[in-house]
């Protein structure tokens, strides 16, 4: 058993599709305890039973077509209208569009690709130095993780089977938390940089308002709709996706319908591989469960650990790993099941152990060797990798310190609940 | 990824079923936001509700699932850790992708083969779904799906032993 778990990560390591690695591990199990192996089907079909599911196919359509269109860059030029006359305001303003994109388009690269390619020259264009630019444009790629709609938020609800309206209610304070900082973090290195200021004119703004008439109702009328809890997350989700489809193929018709087929197909390989992998672990999981892993996990742990105080470090530490190793969501999908009983059984709220896992998987963007922002920016701005490492290290520990203060003061997720 | 055969009949049934796949995803994601859209219209405006449309998206949305899952098979984009791209040397990196191919297939094999008893088994008990509907014609997605995806993986084996023999 041991031989064939090592065997497995090994798999895994050179780089075996993540879904056949669960499904083998859960098939092994599976017969072990002499059980059929239709038992797989059974827990995939389990995809057809849960009612949210929804919302990520279409919340990440949404999203991949938003991003096609000019809708980026009427964002960055209205944000530049509200905020560009504040010392350091461009990069206040590129972290709050970042933040405000990235829950739309679920933190898949798009951010970068798509907006901090508009962001970064104007970073340095306006005198914030290159290093600057390059680490708050790779750092804000997977900030807004914390927003709604946020499909890791999403996908966390369904895991956990956690209330998802309640998820997006207790990201805010703590995204907002990594805003501040960050601007404060902003604001303190460029004080005495000349940045070029604009100077806030009344037309320029008004101008930018009128520019981005069609995409302003949508944060409002989502996010609106989710938090006074009009709309459920997957009406929210069809909405998003009429409105966005009726502004881009109709309205200002900025994507040509022939473009259709791609979007539709890249976005969806993307939920079909999310999915898969949620399907396979449907089933090893239950079989995790069955032999009573979290149980033992818990015993093993409580000898070492004592209180929920060190329980939340040493949970920390193993986030910061494994964002390093694993993608955001098969993190999620492999791990919650397990860490959620055992977080329960030292006393942490289940919405603030998300938000936690969340915030702490967004530091794995950013870790090298592997985090995927790193790359994504390296590769889209035409830098050395470890140019990129250095250039993102201060944002790195300014949101670690969020991650700490989101962990250790449970108040800032559930407060707002009430 | 180098085509496996330049054989006309195979080139042709690679472009097909590229299409097909595409028209799948797009008339299953057409439908599911449609139909999701229609229901928030007709409860909102006329208080009409359609009990039938909530069982109807969830299976579209596992058949969604498991097309793009074939889709993303074809693509090579299933998620892995791709730490094995960076640190193995660039001469030993064909065989071993050849063998995390081989794996792949093995596993998509098996639960091809383990998914048809279940969509069997369902049908000889007469498993329904929506009230009426037979199940096991919406389970069949399952073994079709796998053995389409393990198909792509044995594809992407043959390809990469093929070039390492030239």
């Amino acid at each position: 058993m041991i031989v064939a778990g090592l065997l497995l990560v090994l798999l895994a390591l050179l780089g075996a599709p993540l879904f056949a690695v669960i499904a083998a591990s859960a098939m092994i199990g599976f017969s072990r305890e002499g059980i059929d192996l239709s038992v797989m089907a059974i827990e995939f079909f389990g995809i057809a039973e849960t009612p949210v599911l929804v919302a990520i196919p279409l919340f990440t359509f949404a999203g991949f077509l938003l991003s096609e269109g000019g809708a980026p860059g009427r964002l960055v030029r209205l944000s530049q209208a509200l905020l560009g006359w504040l010392p350091g305001g461009l990069a206040m303003i590129s972290l709050a569009a970042c933040a405000l994109f990235t829950a739309f388009t679920g933190a898949s690269g798009v951010t970068i690709v798509a907006l901090g390619a508009l962001l970064f020259p104007a970073l340095v264009q306006a005198g914030y130095s290159e290093r600057f630019s390059l680490g708050l444009v790779t750092a804000s790629g997977s900030l807004g993780l914390l927003f709604a709609p946020s499909l890791p938020l999403i996908l966390y609800g369904v895991v956990a089977e956690a209330p998802i309206d309640d998820l997006f209610i207790a990201g805010i304070l703590p995204g907002l938390l990594m805003l501040v900082l960050l601007s404060l973090y902003g604001y303190w290195l460029n004080r005495n940089t000349r940045a070029s200021r604009e100077s806030g004119s009344a037309r320029a703004f008004l101008a930018a308002i009128r520019e981005a008439r069609w995409e302003l109702p949508l944060p409002i009328v989502v996010l609106g709709g989710i938090y006074s809890g009009y709309f459920a997350v997957s009406e929210a989700a069809a909405v998003t996706v009429f409105y966005v489809a009726m502004v881009e193929f109709v309205i200002l018709r900025e994507v040509p319908w022939r473009n259709a087929g791609r979007i539709v197909r890249d976005s969806m390989v993307l939920v079909g591989a999310i999915l898969f992998i949620l399907g396979m672990s449907l089933a090893s999981t239950n079989y995790l469960i069955d032999i009573g892993v979290p149980q033992r996990m818990f015993e093993a742990i409580s000898q070492h650990v004592s209180g929920p105080g060190m329980f939340l470090a040493a949970l920390l530490v193993f986030l910061l790993v494994l964002g390093a190793i694993l993608d955001i969501f098969s993190a999620i999908v492999l791990t919650v099941p397990l860490v959620l009983p055992v977080a329960s059984q030292f006393g942490i709220h289940p919405i603030h152990l998300g938000i936690v896992f969340l915030a702490a998987m967004e530091l794995g963007y950013l870790t090298p060797p592997v985090g995927l922002n790193l790359f994504i920016s390296s590769y889209r701005f035409d830098r050395d990798i470890v140019a990129v490492y250095w250039a993102t290290l201060p944002f790195l520990l300014v949101l670690a310190i969020c991650v700490v203060i989101i962990a250790y003061v449970p108040e800032l997720s559930l407060f707002l609940l009430g | 990824m180098e085509p496996v055969s330049r054989h006309p009949w195979l080139v042709r049934a690679e472009k097909l079923g590229r299409a097909k796949e595409n028209v799948l995803l797009i008339v299953l994601l057409g439908g599911l936001s449609t139909l999701a859209f229609a229901q928030i219209v007709l409860r909102n405006v006329f208080s009409i509700g359609l009990p039938w449309a909530d069982g109807v998206i969830r299976l579209a949305v596992l058949w969604l699932a498991v097309i793009a899952a074939i889709a993303a098979s074809r693509d090579g984009k299933h998620i892995a850790i791709n730490l094995a791209e960076r640190l193995v040397p660039d001469r030993v990196r064909r065989p071993v992708g050849a063998l995390m191919d081989l794996f792949t297939a093995t596993v998509a094999a098996l639960l091809a083969w383990y998914s048809w008893s279940f969509v069997s088994d369902s049908r000889a008990f007469e498993d329904v779904v929506l009230g009426t509907w037979p199940a096991w014609v919406f389970q069949s997605i399952l073994p079709v799906g796998f053995a389409l995806v393990c198909y792509r993986y044995v594809l992407r084996f043959a390809s990469r032993i093929r070039v390492d023999r030239r």
